[in-house]
């Protein structure tokens, strides 16, 4: 039996030195492909997963680094955007002339921090951040942020500072005085959005104004970033 | 010569108050608080207008503000972004048999120069006034630090 097969065999393969390198080189060739299909696919299958993490928030895939924004807290002190590593921060931009937009985003967080296990709420920290620093001085944030709750911070800053700011997160503004005869008759624009960032210093999730107020899935998506996912 | 209409209203804990005479009924008011630092705030309802014809919003008043006037939220897109506008309108329309909603994010009465600062749970008179003719409401509006669900 043996002897049959492996006549056939002998002849069917000889082992040259030519046909040895080709050998070598297929299988190479071969090892090579598998790695890139191995690698594609796991590229691939992490995209999904980050999808699949099902935010509530419109998600930043790839999240991207935070910008450091270097403001002033509202006891007056300097404050850097990364002190707050090793917590998930929200935070949005608006000032204190503002009555609708902001108290009701400041009030939808408040229940939203409210609704945090109490153990993660130490883990989170709400920021409003002021684009109005003419009128919006620490002592002003000071009075009207931690009212919503008593753990929020209020920043302001240089407009300069806060332009900056605001750029870097995409946001918009604009405060438009009416030239007309009635000073009170005014138009304010701005973006009212909610940024978080992660406890690793990314910003990953983007909040429009009627997604605040749905405190559970808010929390949701705070206890996954939490969650280290 | 000039006719005012005296109007009656009621207010329950949930903030009903319906013109007696008049076909306007005020459901769900709320009044948002706001720390004394703050100058401005906003009071929300949902108003029926119960009649046969159009009726206009054309602002308010209360003993705590300066002035209450109408206003509306506008939305666009800037940079991928949704920018929320604000302006102020002379009225807001209420067609008959339609409801005008007052809500956080959207139409509102913006409330200017605050004077007192109602804390959650009191109760502040606001008198709402309607086109055409200049018909009155007064409405007790409950402040809220949250929305009231």
């Amino acid at each position: 039996m043996s002897e049959t097969i492996s006549e056939p065999e002998k002849n069917l393969v000889p082992m040259g030195p030519t046909r040895a390198v080709t050998r070598r080189m297929f299988v190479a060739a071969i090892a090579l492909g598998l790695a890139l299909l191995v690698s594609f696919l796991f590229t691939r299958y992490f995209a999904y997963r980050n999808v699949q993490q099902n935010f509530y928030g419109q998600a930043l895939v790839p999240a991207k680094q935070a910008f450091d924004f270097r403001l002033v807290d509202q006891d007056g002190k300097a404050f850097h955007l990364s002190q707050m590593r090793g917590k998930a921060v929200l935070f949005s931009f608006g000032f204190t002339h503002c009555p609708n937009v902001c108290p009701t985003t400041l009030s939808d967080l408040a229940k939203v921090y409210q609704a945090l296990p109490a153990k993660d709420r130490e883990k989170v920290q709400i920021l409003f951040v002021s684009i109005d620093p003419q009128r919006d001085k620490p002592e002003t944030m000071k009075n009207y942020v931690p009212y919503f709750n008593e753990s929020f911070i209020g920043l302001t800053g240089t407009e300069a500072e806060l332009a900056e700011a605001a750029k870097a997160y995409g946001a918009y503004y604009e405060i438009l005085h009416d030239q007309g005869a009635n000073p009170e008759v005014y138009t304010v624009n701005h973006s009212a959005l909610t940024y978080l960032i992660t406890p690793d210093g990314k910003w990953k999730l983007l909040y429009n104004f009627d997604q605040l107020s749905d405190s559970k899935k808010m929390v949701q998506d705070i206890e996954q970033v939490l969650g280290g996912a | 010569m000039f006719t005012r209409l005296t109007l009656f209203f009621f207010c329950c804990v949930s903030g009903v108050a319906l013109a007696d005479g008049v076909p306007i009924k005020v459901e769900n008011a709320w009044l948002q608080a706001v720390p004394p630092v703050a100058e401005v705030t906003a009071a929300y309802m949902k108003i029926r207008n119960l009649g046969q014809s159009a009726l206009q919003l054309i602002g308010a008043s209360s003993p705590i503000a300066a002035k209450i006037v109408p206003m509306i939220t506008t939305r666009h897109e800037r940079n991928g972004q949704e920018v929320m506008g604000m302006e102020s309108v002379e009225n807001l329309e209420i067609p008959p048999g339609g409801t005008l909603e007052l809500k956080p994010g959207g139409n509102h009465l913006m409330i200017m120069g605050l004077i007192s600062h109602p804390k959650e749970g009191e109760l502040v008179k606001v008198t709402v006034r309607f086109a055409p003719g200049d018909q009155q409401l007064d409405v007790q509006v409950p402040v809220f630090k949250q929305e009231p669900k």
